[in-house]
């Protein structure tokens, strides 16, 4: 099913406009594609999380543009957030040739206990994306990584994945994506030993002028 | 205790916190974090207190990354010395912390006990905190 998106136009590109939009609950948003203009919109917050949360980072959704008929097959390029307040401030939606390749990020999820972490050890957890190659439809919404049969020491790399028809994953195949480490010993004792203050950087240079003078 | 080991200068301006963070206000390295919602000068003894209370609750198991690094001296003048005759003595160490940056990260524990240890970590520190979690689309998962 296809997730459709309203959008309204944004001729008016002032920051004081854009803040009241914000402020009115929607989000400052563009469009672009490799045919397609660069056109400023804005689309309602609530919705546009909503359809996120729906199709995920990758998903294609349909964006209709009031006053236009056309409607426009897009993905979201990038999303500013307010990192303090949580909060969209930009959208950019890129419209998709859906018959030709493109590269994005996929998220990459553990799945299992590892036997490894039961004995102690840490799940290292060092690749969360993966640069993805596919049809703008085929994009998987995230990539599982079975970890059930990792002990201490064990390595996933990207180069173990199953292979799939549908999406190529980019990354170098000798990049870890994850791994069990030996139980770490925590320094949890308080350093009571008074250190040295920092040298200054140059002081040697000065003494050795003092000494030849 | 963390502190550089070369400097160029002894003693530095105070300086300004305006403003916000400008990086390190995302988690980068591990799955949980906790943000600092104002600004302030965290000295390196509050980093080890707050070090130390993770690390303590997590026992064995997870990993801890400090994103800060006290890299700024700060001074002071004796007790009941009048004002002038120069600069105070070199007192300590401080990291300027601006609000959205991230002060520490945990990985490799259960959400509980991290957001557990980072509560912990989070009384040792002079400001308001908040724990957040790797970015997920609309920020629906950061949640205080």
């Amino acid at each position: 099913m296809a997730h459709v998106l309203e959008a309204k136009p944004r001729p008016d590109l002032k920051k004081s406009v854009s803040k009241k939009l914000r402020k009115e609950g929607y989000v400052p948003a563009v469009l672009y594609g490799k045919e397609t203009e660069s056109t400023t919109v804005a689309v309602p917050s609530i919705e546009l999380i909503k359809t996120l949360r729906e199709v995920g980072r990758n998903g294609i959704i349909d964006l209709n543009i009031e006053g236009t008929d056309k409607k426009h097959q897009v993905i979201v390029h990038d999303l500013q957030v307010d990192n303090i307040k949580d909060e969209l401030i930009h959208a950019d939606f890129y419209e998709v040739d859906m018959k030709s390749e493109m590269e994005s990020e996929v998220n990459v999820t553990l799945v299992g206990d590892a036997p490894g972490e039961r004995d102690g050890g840490i799940v290292s957890h060092l690749l969360y994306t993966l640069t993805v190659r596919a049809l703008p439809a085929e994009f998987p919404e995230e990539i599982k990584v079975d970890i059930s049969d990792l002990n201490i020491g064990d390595v996933v790399q990207v180069g173990d994945l199953p292979e799939n028809s549908k999406y190529t994953i980019m990354n170098e195949p000798e990049e870890t994506i994850v791994t069990v480490l030996p139980p770490e010993q925590h320094d949890t004792t308080e350093e009571t030993e008074e250190v040295a203050e920092p040298e200054l950087v140059g002081a040697e240079d000065k003494e050795e002028e003092k000494e030849e003078e | 205790m963390l502190m550089p080991k070369r400097v160029k200068y002894r003693r530095e301006h105070r300086g300004r916190m305006k403003g916000r963070a400008k990086g390190g206000t995302e988690v980068s390295f591990g799955e949980y974090g906790l943000q600092a919602l104002e600004p302030a000068w965290i000295t390196n003894r509050q980093i080890e207190a707050a070090r130390i209370a993770m690390t303590r609750f997590m026992k064995r198991g997870g990993k801890v990354w400090i994103k800060i690094f006290p890299n700024k001296p700060y001074t002071a003048k004796p007790l009941e010395v009048r004002m002038g005759s120069g600069k105070g003595a070199p007192e300590g160490w401080v990291a300027v912390v601006k609000p959205g940056k991230i002060l520490f990260e945990v990985a490799g524990v259960s959400e509980d006990v991290a957001r557990e240890a980072l509560r912990l970590a989070s009384h040792k520190l002079p400001i308001k905190t908040k724990f957040v979690k790797r970015e997920e689309v609309g920020g629906e998962a950061n949640e205080s």
